[in-house]
């Protein structure tokens, strides 16, 4: 029986080229929430097509990219981030952003869903891989802090605002006292209490997308899961009705 | 004093097992021995838990690890879409053809590689060789192989993988050998295949008999698991584990002969997480065009069609050998213990 209204299941996408896609499908698949999630591994076009929302997923940015290009999934991932909700982590986070430091030889390309720049691989290597407990605006229970694990993570560098793009929200900032000091020019000492400042972030939202730095479904909390369906992926469906009642 | 991270998983709650790889995604990650972060002064961080070594592993899965011996084939394989690269003074093919003791290689020449890729690097060590484990943590590197391609350092212990920040993967046979080299502190676990040879035979009979294992324990009660964990000798608590996930613990790639896309999909339909490649790449016509194609095929392995585009025109492939005892390098499968 077709079910209507506020009752509809949601279609999330999660992007399975390469990657930590199978997590995420897993970490979906418990939550519950009003609406429940229905996942698509997207590999093609069409799969594409049949989604009110994205996860990409964490995995190598540029091995992504290049089977994104193959599978001709570049100009609809771009289209789609248009209309419906983007969330990428770790390497999708560098898929979404607009800017990349740290780019392999010759460029990689990006989708620019968010006007952020970012630095690939920003703690160094994988020695530097860390485990630490974040506080998270907006999450359920947002008293209990989220365990981040951040592989390889990226830092953000910059927020590039334009006057046409929604605001950036940010969500959860680390202790300044974490950050690389690879990318930490001015000593810490200084630094330590600037609350703008932009390499402190891992999670913000910007419009209907999200973009975390780190991995939420390397963990069992599913809460960060939860917050996107109900957050990002059910508001924008409601608007895109609300929008599609009144051209009908 | 922290627990030493006995289980990769901890004591999770059941999950549903799903057949394409969820590596080490149930536990909340077991916390390696006493690392704290060296910056840390107010917030509980923690550097090189398996959480994080186990988790990069997971960020490979899907993916093409490939041999490179230069900076320029490094640059060759990120180019084709490789999710990292594997450095290294031979190829297998050529320890092989060559003979003598292979050993951990040149560090500025691992360097060099590091320097030209964007994507992680590993290096392998021989078999028990902690020092040359302890000199690759030092400049940096992102993943070890405890390989048995290079000449073993120790006939008895392999290397205790629980005291390094930096990850490890080892190659395995059967399940007991998997869930020796997991309870020693392995992170990611390969197919030992028979490297060097272009011949899939027994990357193929590697994971077919870990795969059957698991299934016959994923039947078990726990008196047989009991009794099943000494015959293969395996460590009981990881045994348990792996029959609930009905899966490896941790992510599982193939290695050991994978030659042409259709190699690497059929790995791929067998039950592996990822591929790596060997020699199979630049010891080929049309090293990048081979390299893409066998990227394409671990993505869409389920894919005919497209494998069918993939494979076409790659060139010459490598020339394979036949697998007997009395071949050019011996068996290599059979070191570790």
């Amino acid at each position: 029986m077709q079910q209507t209204g506020a009752r509809q299941d949601v279609t999330v996408g999660i992007l399975a080229l390469q990657g930590a896609f199978a997590e995420h499908q897993v970490m979906f698949q418990k939550i519950s929430s009003k609406r429940k999630a229905v996942i698509v591994l997207v590999r093609t076009p069409e799969d594409l097509e049949r989604c009110d929302a994205l996860v990409i997923p964490g995995g190598e940015s540029t091995t992504i990219a290049l089977l994104a290009r193959l599978a001709g999934l570049l100009d609809p991932m771009r289209q789609f981030l248009k209309k419906k909700p983007v969330w990428g982590t770790c390497a999708g986070a560098i898929l979404l952003a607009e800017a990349v430091e740290g780019q392999k030889k010759g460029g990689q390309e990006v989708l620019s869903g968010i006007t952020l720049k970012i630095a690939r691989n920003g703690w160094g290597s994988q020695v530097e891989s860390f485990e630490a407990d974040l506080e998270i605006e907006g999450l359920r229970e947002s008293n209990r802090p989220f365990h981040g694990v951040f592989i390889r993570a990226p830092v953000v560098l910059d927020l590039l605002p334009t006057l046409t793009s929604p605001p950036i929200q940010i969500i959860s900032r680390i202790s300044a006292s974490l950050l690389p000091s690879s990318i930490v020019n001015r000593p810490l000492d200084e630094d330590d209490t600037d609350p703008t400042d932009p390499r402190t972030i891992v999670a913000l939202r910007q419009g209907k997308h999200l973009l975390t730095t780190f991995h939420p479904e390397l963990t069992k909390d599913c809460r960060f899961h939860e917050y996107f369906v109900t957050e990002c992926v059910v508001p924008s469906l409601l608007e895109r009705e609300k929008e599609e009642g009144v051209l009908a | 004093m922290a627990t030493p991270a006995q289980t990769p998983n901890g004591s999770g709650s059941p999950l549903p097992a799903i057949p394409h790889g969820v590596g080490n995604s149930t536990g909340t990650p077991v916390m390696a021995p006493s690392r704290q972060h060296a910056k840390d002064g107010a917030s509980n961080s923690s550097l090189g838990t398996f959480g994080v070594k186990s988790g990069l592993a997971q960020m490979l899965k899907g993916g093409v690890i490939m041999d490179v011996v230069n900076a320029e084939q490094a640059r060759i394989a990120e180019e084709a879409g490789a999710c990292a690269v594997m450095a290294l003074e031979r190829v297998p093919a050529d320890i092989r053809a060559q003979g003598g003791v292979a050993r951990m290689s040149d560090p500025q020449m691992i360097k060099q590689i590091v320097d030209a890729v964007t994507i992680p690097v590993m290096a392998k060590v021989r078999i028990g060789h902690f020092v040359e484990a302890q000199i690759l943590q030092a400049i940096g590197i992102d993943y070890i192989d405890e390989s048995e391609v290079l000449t073993p350092a120790d006939d008895e212990y392999h290397i205790n993988k629980h005291a390094f920040k930096v990850p490890f993967v080892c190659g395995a046979r059967n399940l007991g050998e998997a869930l020796r080299r997991i309870s020693e502190g392995a992170a990611f676990i390969r197919t030992k295949g028979e490297a060097g040879t272009g011949n899939v035979v027994e990357a193929v009979k590697h994971q077919r008999a870990v795969a059957s294992e698991i299934r016959k324990a994923s039947v078990m009660s726990e008196e047989e698991l009991y009794a099943y964990a000494k015959d293969i000798q395996a460590p009981f608590h990881l045994l348990k584990e792996t029959a609930r996930l009905k899966r490896l613990p941790v992510v599982n790639f193939a290695a050991g002969g994978v030659a042409t896309p259709a190699d690497a999909a059929l790995m791929m339909q067998l039950g592996c997480d990822g591929v790596f490649v060997g020699s199979g790449i630049f010891h080929s016509g049309d090293p990048a065009k081979r390299a893409r194609a066998i990227v394409q095929a671990v993505t869409h392995y389920n894919n005919p069609k497209l494998l069918a585009e993939v494979s076409e025109d790659l060139g010459e492939a490598m020339v394979g050998l036949t697998i007997t005892d009395d071949m050019k390098g011996g068996r290599l499968a059979k070191r570790g213990w």
